[in-house]
């Protein structure tokens, strides 16, 4: 019986001890790896407030996102974007702009000195391409606006020049950068192929009305100088171009060509003309794009081996380009452009890649897996419109029809909180907050979290 | 809590009518036994997706433990009988799975698996070698779920230490031993045991996660026989 009494004694204290305690706790949360600074290298995608100066503060504007802390609305609008999250995961002072100014219309409130700020590593700019500083929204563009859009090159000798030369090696690097050079390229392309298309347009209209001119040689000069001048004249538009070159071959004795059943099928038929001669230029410049991108990704791995490791940093990570044939910008493009975009991306991420495979110092994430799983399979992200853009960009809402102008009051009506897409390529703050995320967890595989 | 306590009184209320009623000689009916050993819970993990908004195929690994336990039994006749398992808190690393694999441990989580069985046990109480199987109940109570830096990193970067919650659950277990008696008060006895357990894990982010856990329980132990 005193056996059995210990025995007893024994199972109450195992009962006890069973019933003692229950708190779940978040432990420790120190990271592996004490980074003392971030410092960021890009563009808008990471970009925390370069241009939040002027007319652009004013519209409570500033970053390339939903701006400001809207979380009173919904707990995503945050405002924040990953290279944010991150340093304040990092236990780090909050993220900031290395340099902010805006450098376009002084009437428009666009004219800011360029000022620096001591302590401020994120010097990734809205806008900004690997190496060549004429970016999205620049002032050589013919932009008002003015973005700094200063390259990753001169992004990186910045913090080379404030830094004594050399990257401290306890501090983690952030960059992610190409989409803008993918953005102006196409632009540049697209205009190029709208040239040659009106190019063709003209040509194709003056012959076939000098044809039906009583000479057609003189004619041919005559109609040519009109649809020219038309063309030129600020505030011209293809019907009065068609007005001035028909009226000109009536004057050279085109006979009842005034009658649009007469010009009508000649007028359409110089259209498909311009229309091939632009498609066909795009077909043939297209692809040298995608070679171009190639060498912009090569830029980058360069940048990244001899101006950032090679100048000391031990800790690199490197975002690929995100899907940007998935944006609602693409979803406004032919069917054509989508094919050539996809194309600029996927060379500038597998020279990239290839670039980095042997670099134990990157962490190389993988974004365009992520943001395209996103667009293709969204209800795991917890997101429920991948599409459309939780701002709206009318220029009554929105004068920069921007992201960069985007806040609480501009947003469209209706729950935006787990939209994927802010403007037509810049993502949410819930979307950063996934990207933060999704690169936490490559950080954390590599054994630097 | 107060369920998993109410279940551990009736328990305990269980043990303490079996023990007034105990008093025989012999492995048999009427016979009250303890033993202490070495037990070695080893989840066969088969986890669901950390719900939305996660990286689509977050799962989890259970790493298995070893601790000390301490078993109790009692002849109800010569060949049945009734047993309770208990023993200090098992402690399980969590580790990322799935898309997130190679994560490593990105917290913890202490296991009171209190079972309570229905046993037979075969051939006659004087017998050296005594196989015997069994079927019950465990409660599985999860306690100190604790998170790390890590799992905060990669679930709410940038925000609170993310805490985790796993719901307690009572499970059926089958099991399956020998018992060897070394004299008449002394054996040793190895146990295995299955049990069926599939629990649910709420992230203070607001995900949750279904996971099967399916452990394989085996116990090596000495006992005395009062």
């Amino acid at each position: 019986m005193r056996h059995t009494k210990f025995a007893l004694a024994l199972l109450s204290a195992a009962v006890l001890s069973a019933c003692g305690g229950g708190s779940s706790e978040p432990g420790d949360q120190t990271l592996k790896t004490k980074f003392t600074q971030e410092v960021a290298f890009g563009d808008s995608l990471s970009d925390v407030g370069t241009y939040q100066v002027g007319t652009v503060a004013a519209l409570k504007g500033g970053k390339f996102n939903i701006n400001g802390d809207n979380t009173a609305v919904n707990p995503t609008l945050t405002g924040k974007n990953w290279t944010e999250l991150m340093a304040t995961q990092l236990g780090l002072p909050a993220a900031c702009a290395a340099y902010t100014g805006l450098d376009g219309d002084a009437k428009q409130g666009f004219s800011v000195p360029v000022t620096q700020h001591a302590g401020c590593y994120i010097y990734a700019q809205g806008g900004s391409r690997v190496s060549n500083p004429v970016g999205i929204g620049n002032k050589l563009t013919g932009s008002p606006l003015g973005a700094l859009t200063v390259p990753v090159a001169t992004q990186i000798q910045n913090h080379l020049t404030l830094s004594g030369g050399k990257f401290s090696g306890t501090e983690l690097v952030l960059v992610m950068a190409g989409a803008n050079d993918v953005f102006v390229n196409l632009t540049q392309l697209s205009t190029a192929g709208t040239a040659a298309g009106t190019a063709a347009f003209g040509q194709t209209l003056v012959g076939l009305l000098a044809a039906g001119s009583s000479n057609p040689q003189t004619a041919a000069v005559a109609i040519g100088t009109a649809l020219q001048t038309e063309s030129a004249r600020a505030g011209s538009t293809i019907d009065t171009v068609v007005g001035a070159a028909v009226g000109a071959a009536a004057q050279a004795g085109y006979p009842n060509i005034t009658s649009p059943a007469v010009y009508g099928p000649l007028v359409a038929q110089a259209q498909a003309a311009g229309q091939k001669a632009g498609a066909d230029y795009a077909a043939a410049n297209g692809p040298k794009l995608v070679a171009t991108m190639a060498g912009v990704a090569n830029e980058l791995v360069a940048l990244v081996k001899t101006q950032i490791i090679g100048k000391g940093a031990n800790y690199v990570v490197v975002n690929n380009m995100p899907d940007i044939g998935t944006t609602p910008f693409a979803g406004k493009q032919s069917a054509s452009t989508v094919a050539l975009v996809n194309a600029m991306v996927g060379a500038f991420n597998d020279t990239l890649a290839a670039g980095l495979a042997n670099e134990p110092k990157v962490v190389y994430v993988d974004a365009f897996a992520a943001s395209h799983d996103q667009a293709t399979n969204p209800a795991p992200y917890g997101l429920t419109n991948v599409k459309d853009t939780a701002c709206d960009l009318s220029l009554a809402k929105n004068p920069l029809a921007s992201s960069l102008a985007c806040n609480g009051s501009n947003v469209i009506p209706g729950d935006i909180s787990h939209y994927s897409f802010a403007d037509e390529v810049h993502p949410t703050p819930f979307v950063q907050l996934l990207l933060a995320r999704y690169v936490s967890k490559y950080m954390v595989q590599k054994g630097w979290l | 809590m107060n369920q998993g306590f109410k279940h551990s009184a009736a328990l305990l209320a269980a043990s303490v009518a079996l023990a007034l009623a105990g008093n025989a000689s012999a492995q048999s009916a009427g016979q009250f036994t303890a033993k202490v050993g070495i037990g070695r819970i080893t989840p066969k993990v088969d986890s669901g997706d950390v719900s939305a908004p996660a990286l689509p195929g977050s799962k989890v690994a259970v790493e298995e433990d070893t601790k000390p336990v301490l078993i109790f039994a009692y002849g109800v006749t010569d060949n049945f009988s009734t047993e309770l398992a208990l023993g200090v808190p098992y402690k399980h690393n969590l580790n990322g799975a799935g898309a997130i694999e190679g994560t490593g441990k990105l917290g913890t989580v202490q296991s009171l698996p209190p079972s309570l069985f229905a046993q037979y046990r075969f051939f006659t109480p004087d017998t050296m070698v005594r196989p015997f199987v069994g079927l019950g109940a465990t409660y599985a109570y999860f306690r100190k779920e604790t998170g790390s830096g890590q799992l905060t990193s990669i679930l709410n970067t940038g925000g609170p230490g993310t805490t985790f919650h796993i719901k307690n659950k009572v499970a059926p277990t089958l099991q399956a031993g020998v018992a060897v008696n070394i004299n008449p008060k002394w054996f040793v006895d190895l146990t295995v045991t299955k049990t069926y357990l599939k629990t649910t894990t709420y992230y203070s982010t607001g995900q949750t996660q279904d996971v099967k856990l399916d452990p394989v329980g085996l116990v090596l132990a000495v006992g005395y026989k009062f």
